[in-house]
């Protein structure tokens, strides 16, 4: 008698893009994430010297049947929140809600009134772990190399109690049906497989618990250009026959456009834009939005754009900008004259009206002819940071 | 800098250029005819996903192929000099000097054991005359030229202690020190996040133009090759599959693979609902298919495939490695000639030059 | 739903990019399979297996059939009687067929080489697992023991045992202990750093993502994973053992004679050097024979294991 997930009990998501789903139940809410790593040193290595903010107070949800992409470039903390939600990390401080099932709810540091965190069970835990899944970026990772297929797809079951091994089977050939994978392939090793298809078995893998809820790390990003495609429609068609709700991490805008709903766009630790993807790719609102669509080739010779060039590199998350992460960097406050606030107070995330979400103190002036200024002062040599 | 040149004559001229692998498991002919030419002062994009052979490509150029690899035949022709034949004392003359080359992984192209400065230094003082002294200046001259600032302070810092974009600046002016009429960059963006990517393309382009510098880009971002290209060359498990200017590449592409990359990646602005795909994988190389290479994942495939394609003009100055009429129709020879009547057309229709 | 894959022939590929079609044609191959092709191909680690086999095989055949004539002196029997089939080595002064003392001596040293390994290999998994898979102070803390351990003089304090408690128990067991507890610190710190960097790799994060518990993910996971490095330590650690064991001997700390072993042969040898030659070359070259055979084995399953060849282009 296994208590594991079947497609019965899932319930009938709305369609995603549907006007009026303002009701739509929320699956996931993260409340205020906080995720240090410490740096070592010191004598034999025990004090902590500083701390890496990989991800420093990150507030979203994610509803039900939706794809809510995540994008960033590196030390913004896509990647550690996503494992931070799944529990795979210990978060510093925060709060995770799955399917109303609280994960943990970590009280922040100096945090008033003084209460205990809070930690799901390992009963608990290990019942939502059926509902949230993951897949990985390296596909040859990713797969113990001493397993089959069979065992590899079958491991998620088996952990939850189906132990009668021809029942795994055949939930396991199922599943590789459903991947395009030839179904003979369930005793083979994972050596024997390209990258795209280690990647489906990956997959398939994630989807034989029947999840609500999988975190796509950078799924694609691994794989050859011609074999992305035929993974992104899979997940696309998988999110609509199984009503799958996605967190799609990557760093590629093109491909997290043709698969979200929502996008969330990271910066150092902070989310500084959330908006519909129409919304943030016609009229993003936030100055590094604005950079980053910016910085992307076209592959379209005919319109070689001219550019927003950002000055300097991306600080360290381990000694982030004071105020506004981005001030040090952004295009519309040298446009601006170099505003004071935007060294002094850090900006919250905040509603520009119809789902739209900013972190900027000045995202109302953000305008077609303060872009092409920027473009224009982009420095022909562009130096590094001052 | 360069020498008056007419600007139809090649700067590098490659002719069936054939690098292969003896491994113990097979012979892998990692490039396997390929041809290519690359003008004074134009930008050539290299464009192929991995096992293409487009870095082999470079590296065959550079005389940098070692064992069990050997580059077994062909020509390459660099400013009038036979590449394959010069000794390698003379190579070395020309390597670093004249063809500079830069790298994916800025991190483990530099040593990390030496300053930045005496890197760039080092590649100065062994191509040309000059005193230490010169050589650093120089050196620090080349980094604040590549947008580096305080870069006195820079010269003396190790690669650890900067960026990946900065490393990837320091590359750069390592193998521009020695003002090289063609640079090889293979991949020299893909590890580099977007908006460090977009500083150094521009970075590039404006060196290219101050230096009027040849540029052989290896990439497979389409996107990179677009923004940064005069012509491009589509590779393929070994072999040059399409080959033109970029336009024309990018909005008359004739091959199947090259249609079918660009209908597959998925670009900003256009939501579909479904991306085309190209079904299959790349050949195994110590298995591939008789005739056409594509032959298995292309849409078109007929009888006629199982025999080589060949590399066909489709407009002046424009080829595709590729049975089917110009106009993307059907074969003049028909979808299942004799293999015989095959093997001529192929003769005919090559191009001699391509 | 995209279209499903047809099959169409193909040639069998053995590499890891083969075509669906094409992987339908070959055998199913495992983990191991790959690693034994892998091994069978490199041609010294061939003639180390050959060897050690071979040698293994001696040190268990003749002292079985030779049965007391390792150790039965003949004074009818000397150094000057004409070798022959049943003393293809000659008798030494005390009239001992030296073929079978030499079998006899390998047999010796053998089993305590793989007895010590055995303990190194048990006592450092063990150990280096659980610092590996814990953490924080509890791996700092044992790490720290190792240190000291390390810091010890093996050699000196395998002597000092021997010499205390080698009278009272069998030498051969004292040894075996000694050189154990003295040498599992190498295997630990291997299995650590595997388990430290299998903690981080994403397939042991899927596992836990499925909800498996810590027991499985560290047998089932990990440890297989952790294996190889370790084997290929304690592999070559059978060369290190006995050569360790054949130095005490030497000495005159190990294994004394009328016992066998080939460092008490070489010692014994060393007084007839002028006269009989021939009796160092013989415990010399096996005790070389025993080394090269454990190190070409051992260096041949590193690379075997190893999966890091990949052709690019």
């Amino acid at each position: 008698m296994t208590d594991i997930r079947t497609p019965n009990t899932l319930t009938t998501p709305p369609p995603p893009g549907a006007a009026g789903i303002a009701e739509a139940d929320t699956l996931v809410r993260v409340d205020n994430l906080v995720k240090y790593f410490d740096i070592r040193g010191g004598l034999l290595g025990v004090s902590t010297i500083g701390a890496v903010k990989a991800v420093d107070g990150v507030s979203f949800s994610v509803k039900r049947g939706e794809a809510l992409g995540l994008v960033g470039e590196s030390g913004c903390g896509k990647t550690t929140l996503g494992k931070v939600i799944l529990r795979l990390l210990p978060a510093t401080s925060g709060r995770v809600e799955m399917d109303g099932q609280v994960l943990f709810d970590i009280p922040a540091k100096g945090e008033k009134p003084q209460r205990q965190s809070v930690y799901a069970g390992k009963e608990a835990m290990k019942k939502v772990r059926q509902n949230m899944q993951v897949v990985f970026q390296d596909p040859y990772a990713s797969l113990n190399p001493r397993m089959s297929v069979g065992e590899l797809v079958g491991e998620g079951p088996l952990v939850h109690g189906m132990t009668d091994k021809k029942e795994r089977e055949a939930l396991v050939r199922d599943m590789l049906s459903r991947v395009d994978l030839n179904q003979t392939h369930i005793h083979r090793y994972p050596h024997e497989f390209s990258g795209g298809q280690r990647q489906r078995i990956g997959i398939a893998r994630a989807l034989a618990l029947h999840p609500d809820f999988i975190v796509c790390d950078e799924p694609v990003s691994a794989l050859d250009v011609s074999i992305q495609s035929q993974v992104l429609n899979l997940l696309n068609d998988l999110q609509a026959e199984m009503g799958l709700t996605y967190l799609f991490i990557a760093h590629n805008l093109a491909v997290v456009e043709h698969i979200s709903d929502r996008v969330g766009v990271m910066y150092l630790g902070k989310l500084v834009e959330l908006a519909d993807v129409d919304d943030i790719y016609a009229r993003p609102s936030h100055p590094y939005t604005v950079a980053l669509l910016s910085a992307v080739p076209e592959p379209d010779p005919h319109r070689r754009k001219k550019r927003i060039i950002l000055k300097g590199d991306i600080p360290s998350p381990a000694n982030p900008p004071s105020g506004c992460r981005f001030h040090t960097r952004c295009w519309l406050r040298e446009q601006l004259g170099r505003p004071e606030r935007c060294t002094t107070e850090e900006p919250q995330l905040r509603s520009l009206g119809h789902g739209q979400e900013t972190a900027c103190h000045f995202s109302e002036e953000i305008s077609a002819t303060a872009v092409e200024n920027a473009v224009a002062s982009s420095a022909p040599i562009p130096t590094a940071a001052v | 800098m360069t020498e008056t040149r007419g600007s139809n004559e090649a700067l590098l001229e490659v002719k069936d250029l054939r690098t292969h692998f003896a491994t113990a498991d097979g012979l892998v002919k990692a490039v396997d005819g390929v041809s290519l030419r690359i003008r004074p002062g134009k930008t050539l994009g290299v464009v192929g996903e991995s096992g293409c052979g487009k870095s082999i490509t470079a590296l065959s150029i550079m005389r940098l192929i070692e064992r069990p690899g050997r580059v077994v035949s062909g020509s390459i022709s660099f400013d009038g000099q036979d590449l394959i034949a010069l000794p390698e004392d003379e190579m070395r003359d020309v390597r670093g000097n004249q063809i500079s080359m830069i790298f994916q992984e800025p991190m483990t192209s530099l040593n990390p054991v030496y300053t930045c400065g005496d890197q760039i230094a080092e590649a100065v003082s062994r191509h040309s005359n000059v005193s230490k002294r010169a050589a650093m200046d120089r050196a620090v001259d080349m980094l604040s030229q590549v947008g580096i600032p305080d870069p006195k302070r820079r010269a003396t810092e190790h690669p650890h202690q900067l960026s990946g974009g900065m490393r990837q600046r320091v590359m750069i002016a390592m193998a521009l020190s020695t003002n090289p009429e063609l640079l090889i960059a293979d991949e020299p963006t893909t590890a580099l996040d977007v908006t460090i990517q977009a500083q150094i393309l521009e970075l590039m382009k404006a060196l290219r133009e101050k230096n009027g510098m040849a540029i052989m880009l290896i990439t497979h971002d389409l996107g990179v090759v677009a923004e940064m290209s005069d012509d491009v060359s589509v590779m393929y498990a070994g072999k040059i599959v399409e080959a033109s200017d970029a336009i024309t590449v990018f909005d008359k592409a004739h091959h199947p693979y090259t249609r079918g990359l660009l209908a597959s990646i998925p670009r900003m602005g256009v939501k579909r609902e479904r991306l085309e795909v190209i079904e299959g994988v790349v050949p195994n190389p110590l298995n591939l298919p008789k005739g056409c290479l594509f032959k298995r994942r292309c849409p078109y495939a007929m009888p006629i495939c199982d025999n080589p394609p060949p590399l066909r003009e489709v407009t002046p100055g424009h080829v595709s490695r590729c049975w089917l009429a110009p106009d993307g129709g059907k074969p003049e020879l028909g979808e299942a000639p004799s293999a015989a009547e095959a093997e001529a057309a192929a003769k005919t229709l090559t191009v001699a030059n391509p | 739903m995209a279209s499903s894959e047809t099959t169409r022939p193909g040639a069998v590929s053995p590499l890891g990019n083969a075509d669906t079609d094409e992987i339908d044609l070959v055998a199913v191959q495992t983990y191991w399979q790959l690693v034994r092709r892998r091994f069978f191909r490199n041609k010294t680690a061939v003639i180390g297996l050959v060897l050690l086999s071979i040698l293994i095989f001696s040190a268990i055949f003749f002292p079985w059939i030779g049965g007391d004539a390792w150790h039965m002196t003949n004074l009818s029997k000397g150094p000057n009687d004409p070798i022959s089939i049943t003393a293809p080595l000659g008798y030494d002064n005390l009239g001992i067929n030296i073929f079978f003392r030499l079998m006899k001596a390998l047999q010796t040293s053998l089993i305590i080489g793989f007895s010590a390994v055995l303990i190194i290999a048990v006592v450092g998994t063990t150990f280096g697992s659980i610092s590996g898979y814990a953490g924080g102070w509890v791996d700092n803390l044992m790490m720290r023991i190792v240190d000291v351990v390390l810091s010890l003089p093996g050699f000196f304090l395998i002597l000092m045992l021997v010499a205390f408690i080698g009278s009272v128990v069998a030498p051969m067991f004292v040894i075996i202990i000694a050189i154990g507890i003295t040498g599992w610190t190498t295997a630990a710190r291997l299995v650590r750093a595997e388990f430290l960097r299998l903690r981080e790799s994403d397939f042991v994060q899927a596992a836990k993502a499925l909800g498996a518990s810590d027991s499985r993910i560290i047998i089932r996971h990990m440890v297989p994973s952790a294996m190889a490095p370790v084997l290929v330590a304690a592999t070559l650690g059978i060369a290190d053992a006995v050569s360790t064991e054949a130095a005490l001997s030497f000495l005159g700390y190990g294994i004394r004679p009328p016992d066998a072993s080939l460092g008490n042969m070489l010692t014994g040898a060393q007084d007839y050097f002028y006269r009989h030659p021939l009796w160092i070359l013989y415990p010399g070259i096996t005790l070389i024979l025993v080394v090269l055979a454990a190190s070409f084995l051992g260096d041949g399953l590193r690379d075997a294991l190893d999966p890091r060849q990949k052709l690019e282009a």
